[in-house]
C-alpha cells in the first residue's frame, strides 16, 4: 500500500470520526428538538459516508477489488436519513407548534400535517 | 398371500370410512351400500382365511414400524381373532343395513357411516393385533370413535354427556392398560403377543405381575363396564340404537372380555386372578341383573342386562378353569346373537311407537307380529330357556359355577349365580310380556306396525341363529368354539359337550329354580318396583359429575396459581423452578473450577458490555413508559447484533438485525393500543420478590456461562464444520445446519412460527368480538394526530426502496447456502420491504394491492418445505436428506443447485407469511379502533394540489 493511499484513507477515517463526534456532541448540547435534529443527520451522512469511502478506497487500493456495497449503503442512508428527520420534525411541530405561530405558506395549500388534504388556507375558505 | 389378506381386512374399514362423506350426496341407500361394500369384502376375505385358521394355523403379517420402541405393525389371526373379527364384521354388516332404515333423512347419515367404519376398523385392529402396543393404539381408537358415535345426535344433551362419560371412563382405563401393557412387555421381553403368550410362567412369577395385572384389569373392566365402572354403559344408550346394538352388544364392550380371554394363558391361574376377576364378574352379574329388572326404559333394561352378561363372561374367565373359558367363548357367540337382536328390536319398537318406556307399551304382539316373534325368541334365549342357545351356555355356566368354591366356601358362587339367573329370567320375560303381551293400547305416541323388511331382516337372521345354534350347536359352531377356545386356553381342550340335554344334574336343578324364581319376580313386579323406587340408591351420574367437577376445580386452582394470566407470575414460577433445579444439581455434584485462562477484555468489547448493562438498567428504570422501554430494548438488540459481527457470526447478526427491526415495528403498532404508561399493579413486596428471583436467576445463568467459558469442551461444531461442504454442499455452515444437519428442527420451527402467526390472528379475532373489541370501539385517542400521516417523502422513498430491498432479499436467499443469508433472513428482509409500504401508505391501501393470502403463504411454505423433505424418500433416503449438484447454463458461470434450496424456499414463505399475518392482525385492531382508510397513497400530494390550484386560478 502506498503512502499516499494510506494517508487518504486515514484522512477520510479521521474526518468521519470528527463528524461522528460533532454529531454526538451536538445531540447532547443543542437546546431543543429542532436544533438537535441537525446533529445526527450530519453525523449519519458525512460521518458514516466518510467511513464508507474509506472502506471503498481501502479495498480498491490494497486488495484490488472494487466494492460497491458501500455505495448501496450510502444510497440507503441518503434516502432514509431525510425521511426520519422529516418525521421527527413533523412530530415535534405537531406537539409543540400551534398553527397560528406558523408563517403563511403563500400558496394555495397550507402547512402539511395541520390540515386535511384539500382544505388549504386559500382553497376552501 | 394370507398375510396380504390380513392387512387388507384390517385396512378395509379405514379406507371405507373415507367414502360415505362423498356418497351421501347420492342418497342414504347408496351411502349405505358403499359402507357395506368394504365390510362385506373384509368378511369375504376373512372367510377365505377361515379354513386355514379352523385347521389350526395362525396367520401372521408384519411390517416393521418403530422397531426402536418395539412397536411393529404386526397382525395375527388365530381362533379367538377369527371369532371376534367374524362377529365385528358380520354384525357390522347387519347394522349398516339396519341403520339405513333406522336413521331419518334429517340425520347426517354420511357422518354416521364414517364413524361406524372407523369404529369397525379400530375394533378389528384390537382383535387382530399381534403387537400389544399396536393393540393399545386401536384400543384408544375405539374409545375415540365410540365417543363420536355415542354423541352422534349432538343436539341431545344426554348424548353429549353420555359420550363424554364413556370417553372419560374408557379413556382412563385405556391409560391404565397402556401402563399395564408396557409392564407386561417389559416382563416378557417383547411386545409381541405371540411371544408374551409363551412366557406365562415368567410373568406369573414376576414381582411386577400384580401391578401389571391390576392395570390391565382396570383397562378391561372399564371397557367391559364391570362393577364399579358399569355406570357409563347405560348412559351411552343415548346413542342411536344401531350404535347401541353394535357397540354395546357385540363389539366394544366385548373388547375387555376379549383382552381377558387373550391374556388368559399368561395371567390366569393365580389366586389374585381368581379373586379379582371372578369376584368382580360375579358382583357385576348380580348387580346388573337386579337393576335391569327395574328399568322402564327398554334400552336401559338391555344395557343393564348387557352389564350383567359381561359380568357373567368375566366371571367365567375369572374362574381360571379351561372348561369355564370354553363356556365363555360359547356364551360370547350366544350373547351376541340374542342381544344384538334385542337391541334392534328395541330400536324398531322405539321407531314405530315413538317411545321406549315399557310402562307406556304393551299389546304390541298383535300390531307387530314379526317383531314380536323375533323378540320372543331372543328374550327366551336371554332367559336361558330351551331349546335356544342361551339355555346351553347358561347350563354350562351353572355347571362351572357349581364346581367353584370361594375361599373354600362351596355354595356362595352357585347361589349368587342362581340369583343372577333368577333376575335374568325375570327381566327377559318382562321385556317380552310387558311390551308385547297384554291388551292393545290406544295411547301409543304413534300407530305401530311392523317395519319394512330391511329393518327386521337383521334381527330375524340373528333370531334364526339363536334357534339353530340352540338345536344343533356342535354342527353350527362346534368347530369355531373349539378353535377359539383352544386359542384362549392354549393347550388341550377340556371335556365339554355342546348339546341341549345333559340329563338331570345340579345345573338343571339350579336352572329350574331360576325359571320359577324369575316367574315369581315378574308376577310380583309391581310392588317390587315401588319398593325399588322408594329405596335410596347411589346415583352414578351424580357421583361421576361431582368427581369430574372436583377434578376440574382442582385443576383450575392449580392453573390459576401457576398461570394466573400475569406474565410476571409465569416467569416467576419458571425462573424459580429452574433456579431450584440448578441449585439442586449444583449441590449434588462436585464442582471443579475451569482451567482455561481468561482472555484480556478489549476496549471494544468492554464498551459493548457497558452499553448492554446501561441499556438493561435503562429498561428497568423506564419500563413504565412503554415507548422508551422499546427504544432501550432496541439498543440491546442492536448491541447484541454488533456482538455477533464482532465474533464473526454475520448470519446471526443479519438475522438479529432483521428480527429486531420487524419486532420493533410490530411492537410499535401494538403499543398504539395500550396505555402510554404501565400502571404499578404489584405491591412493593411482590416487586422485591420478583427482583430477588430475577437477580438470582441472572447470577445463575452468568455462573453457568462462566463455567462453560472457562473450560474446554468439544461440541458438535467440529463435525458441522468438517462436513458442511462435503455433506451438505454449502460453505455457509450456519445455513447448512439449518437446512440440512438440523433440517427437521427447522421444519418444526417454521411450523411453530406459522402456528404462532395463525394463533395471533385467531386470538385477535375472538378478542375483537368480545369485551376488548367493545372497549376498542369506544376508545377515542386523545393524542393529537397529524393530518399528514402518510407524508410524500416517506411514500416516495419506500416505493424507491421496495424493489431494491426485495432484490436484496433474493440475493440473500440465493447466496444463503454458501455465504451469509438464507431463507429466514430473506423472508424477514422482504417482509420489512412490505412493512414499509404498509407504514407509508396505510394498511388497507397496501393490502388492496397484494393478492396473496397470508394464511395460504404460511401453508404453502410448510408444504414446500415438507415436500422437499419427502422428496428425498423418492431417492430412497431418509426424510430431509439434501442432495446437490453443479450445473452450467451458458453464459452464466457454473452454479450449484441443492434440494436444500427448495426447503429454504419453504422457510422463506412461512416467515414472510407469519410476519405479514401478524401485521394484518394488528391492523384489524386499528380498524376496530376507528382508524380511517385512505384511498390515496399519500395525504398531501403536491402534484395534484398544483393541478387543483391551476384549475382554481383559471
Amino acid at each position: 500500500m502506498s503512502q499516499l493511499s494510506e494517508v487518504a484513507i486515514s484522512a477520510l477515517l479521521v474526518i468521519s470520526g470528527l463528524f461522528g463526534l460533532v454529531g454526538s456532541w451536538g445531540l447532547v448540547r443543542l437546546r431543543d428538538t429542532l436544533q438537535r435534529l441537525h446533529a445526527p443527520t450530519k453525523a449519519t451522512t458525512l460521518g458514516v459516508g466518510g467511513a464508507l469511502l474509506a472502506s471503498m478506497l481501502y479495498f480498491a487500493l490494497t486488495h484490488g477489488q472494487v466494492s460497491f456495497h458501500e455505495l448501496m449503503i450510502s444510497v440507503f442512508l441518503f434516502i432514509t436519513a431525510p425521511v426520519s428527520a422529516n418525521f421527527i420534525a413533523k412530530t415535534h411541530m405537531l406537539h409543540h407548534v400551534q398553527p397560528e405561530e406558523l408563517p403563511p405558506t403563500g400558496r394555495a395549500t397550507g402547512w402539511a400535517g395541520y390540515e386535511a388534504a384539500g382544505q388549504g388556507e386559500g382553497s376552501g375558505n | 398371500m394370507h398375510s396380504t389378506f390380513l392387512f387388507l381386512i384390517a385396512a378395509l374399514p379405514f379406507l371405507g370410512a373415507l367414502i360415505p362423506g362423498v356418497t351421501i350426496r347420492a342418497g342414504r341407500t347408496v351411502c349405505a351400500a358403499f359402507a357395506l361394500a368394504p365390510t362385506l369384502l373384509a368378511l369375504v376375505l376373512l372367510g377365505l382365511l377361515a379354513p386355514s385358521v379352523l385347521a389350526g394355523e395362525v396367520i401372521t403379517a408384519r411390517i416393521e414400524w418403530l422397531p426402536a420402541l418395539g412397536l411393529d405393525a404386526s397382525l395375527m389371526l388365530d381362533g379367538l381373532g377369527l371369532l371376534f373379527a367374524g362377529m365385528i364384521l358380520g354384525v357390522g354388516a347387519l347394522i349398516i343395513i339396519y341403520a339405513r332404515f333406522y336413521l331419518s333423512g334429517d340425520d347426517p347419515v354420511g357422518r354416521f357411516y364414517t364413524y361406524l367404519l372407523l369404529f369397525q376398523g379400530a375394533m378389528l385392529g384390537i382383535v387382530l393385533s399381534d403387537n400389544i402396543l399396536l393393540m393399545l393404539i386401536f384400543w384408544e381408537l375405539t374409545s375415540l370413535s365410540s365417543f363420536l358415535l355415542i354423541g352422534y345426535w349432538t343436539h341431545l344433551p344426554e348424548g353429549r354427556q353420555g359420550a363424554r362419560m364413556a370417553l372419560t371412563v374408557t379413556g382412563l382405563g385405556g391409560l391404565a392398560l397402556l401402563a399395564g401393557g408396557l409392564l407386561l412387555g417389559d416382563i416378557a421381553g417383547s411386545y409381541e403377543l405371540s411371544v408374551i403368550l409363551t412366557r406365562g410362567e415368567e410373568i406369573r412369577s414376576s414381582a411386577l405381575y400384580l401391578p401389571a395385572l391390576l392395570l390391565i384389569l382396570l383397562g378391561a373392566f372399564t371397557k367391559s363396564a364391570q362393577f364399579p365402572f358399569h355406570f357409563w354403559l347405560p348412559h351411552a344408550m343415548a346413542a342411536p340404537t344401531p350404535v347401541s346394538a353394535y357397540l354395546h352388544s357385540a363389539t366394544m364392550v366385548k373388547a375387555g372380555v376379549f383382552l381377558l380371554a387373550r391374556l388368559w394363558p399368561v395371567l390366569s391361574g393365580t389366586p389374585e386372578w381368581f379373586y379379582i376377576v371372578a369376584t368382580t364378574g360375579l358382583v357385576t352379574m348380580v348387580v346388573g341383573a337386579v337393576i335391569a329388572l327395574f328399568k322402564n326404559d327398554l334400552k336401559a333394561l338391555l344395557a343393564y342386562s348387557t352389564v350383567s352378561h359381561l359380568g357373567l363372561l368375566t366371571f367365567l374367565l375369572g374362574l381360571g378353569t379351561p372348561f369355564a373359558a370354553v363356556v365363555a367363548v360359547f356364551h360370547i357367540i350366544n350373547h351376541l346373537t340374542f342381544k344384538a337382536a334385542l337391541f334392534m328390536v328395541a330400536g324398531i319398537v322405539d321407531h314405530e311407537t315413538g317411545t321406549r318406556d315399557i310402562s307406556r307399551l304393551g299389546g304390541l304382539a298383535r300390531l307387530m307380529p314379526v317383531t314380536a316373534l323375533i323378540a320372543l325368541v331372543a328374550a327366551l334365549s336371554m332367559a336361558g330357556l330351551p331349546p335356544f342357545n342361551g339355555f346351553i351356555s347358561k347350563e354350562m355356566t351353572l355347571d362351572a359355577a357349581a364346581h367353584a368354591a370361594w375361599q373354600g366356601n362351596g355354595w356362595i358362587i352357585p347361589a349368587l349365580t342362581t340369583v343372577a339367573a333368577v333376575f335374568s329370567v325375570a327381566y327377559s320375560l318382562r321385556l317380552f310380556v310387558h311390551v308385547f303381551l297384554g291388551p292393545v293400547r290406544e295411547d301409543y305416541p304413534r300407530r305401530p306396525h311392523d317395519p319394512v323388511p330391511g329393518m327386521w331382516a337383521g334381527p330375524a337372521l340373528l333370531a334364526l341363529l339363536v334357534v339353530l345354534i340352540g338345536l344343533m350347536p356342535s354342527a353350527l359352531v362346534g368347530d369355531l368354539v373349539a378353535i377359539a377356545g383352544g386359542a384362549v386356553v392354549k393347550g388341550a381342550l377340556p371335556y365339554y359337550s355342546l348339546k341341549l340335554w345333559h340329563g338331570v344334574n345340579p345345573a338343571l336343578v339350579l336352572s329350574v329354580i331360576a325359571v320359577i324364581g324369575g316367574v315369581i319376580l315378574l308376577w310380583q313386579h309391581g310392588p317390587l318396583l315401588r319398593a325399588w323406587a322408594a329405596a335410596r340408591r347411589p346415583e352414578a351420574k351424580a357421583i361421576f359429575d361431582a368427581t369430574v367437577a372436583a377434578c376440574v376445580a382442582g385443576a383450575d386452582r392449580v392453573t390459576r396459581a401457576l398461570h394466573g394470566g400475569a406474565i410476571s407470575t409465569y416467569l416467576a414460577w419458571f425462573a424459580a423452578f429452574a433456579l431450584v433445579l440448578g441449585v439442586l444439581a449444583w449441590a449434588g455434584g462436585a464442582h471443579v473450577p475451569g482451567s482455561r485462562p481468561p482472555l484480556p477484555i478489549p476496549p471494544t468489547v468492554a464498551a459493548g458490555f457497558v452499553l448492554l448493562i446501561v441499556a438493561t438498567l435503562g429498561v428497568i428504570s423506564v419500563h413504565r413508559t412503554r415507548f422508551l422501554a422499546l427504544i432501550m430494548i432496541g439498543v440491546i438488540g442492536l448491541t447484541v447484533s454488533a456482538g455477533f459481527v464482532y465474533l464473526s457470526a454475520p448470519d446471526l447478526a443479519l438475522t438479529q438485525i432483521s428480527v429486531e427491526t420487524v419486532t420493533t415495528l410490530l411492537l410499535l403498532l401494538a403499543l398504539n393500543f395500550l396505555p402510554r404508561h404501565t400502571p404499578a399493579e404489584s405491591s412493593p413486596a411482590q416487586r422485591l420478590r420478583d427482583a430477588g428471583i430475577a437477580v438470582c436467576a441472572g447470577i445463575g445463568v452468568a455462573a453457568l456461562a462462566y463455567a462453560f467459558l472457562t473450560r474446554d469442551f468439544s461440541s458438535i461444531s467440529e463435525y458441522h464444520l468438517a462436513n458442511s461442504k462435503t455433506g451438505g454442499g454449502g460453505t455457509n455452515v450456519v445455513n447448512v445446519i439449518l437446512v440440512d444437519f438440523r433440517g427437521y428442527d427447522t421444519y418444526g420451527e417454521i411450523i411453530v412460527l406459522g402456528i404462532a402467526g395463525l394463533t395471533i390472528y385467531a386470538l385477535l379475532m375472538s378478542l375483537l368480538s368480545g369485551a376488548a373489541g367493545r372497549r376498542l370501539r369506544n376508545w377515542r385517542d386523545t393524542t393529537p394526530r397529524s393530518r399528514d400521516r402518510h407524508p410524500m417523502m416517506m411514500v416516495v422513498a419506500t416505493r424507491v426502496m421496495m424493489p431494491i430491498a426485495i432484490m436484496v432479499g433474493v440475493y440473500l436467499f440465493l447466496r444463503g447456502h454458501n455465504q451469509p443469508g438464507g431463507g429466514f433472513v430473506a423472508g424477514l428482509v422482504v417482509a420489512i420491504a412490505f412493512l414499509m409500504q404498509y407504514m407509508a401508505s396505510g394498511f388497507l391501501w397496501a393490502q388492496e394491492r397484494q393478492r396473496i393470502e397470508y394464511h395460504a403463504l404460511i401453508g404453502t411454505g410448510v408444504v414446500i418445505a415438507g415436500a422437499a423433505g419427502v422428496g428425498s424418500w423418492l431417492a430412497g433416503r431418509p426424510f430431509l436428506t439434501s442432495s446437490y449438484g453443479y450445473f452450467t447454463i451458458p453464459p452464466i458461470e457454473e452454479f450449484e443447485l441443492a434440494t436444500a434450496m427448495i426447503f429454504d424456499l419453504g422457510v422463506f414463505l412461512t416467515v414472510l407469511g407469519a410476519v405479514m399475518l401478524m401485521l394484518y392482525s394488528l391492523s384489524r385492531m386499528a380498524r376496530v379502533a376507528g382508524e380511517t382508510i385512505n384511498i390515496e397513497p399519500m395525504d398531501v400530494d403536491p402534484s395534484r394540489r398544483a393541478a387543483d390550484g391551476e384549475k382554481e386560478e383559471s
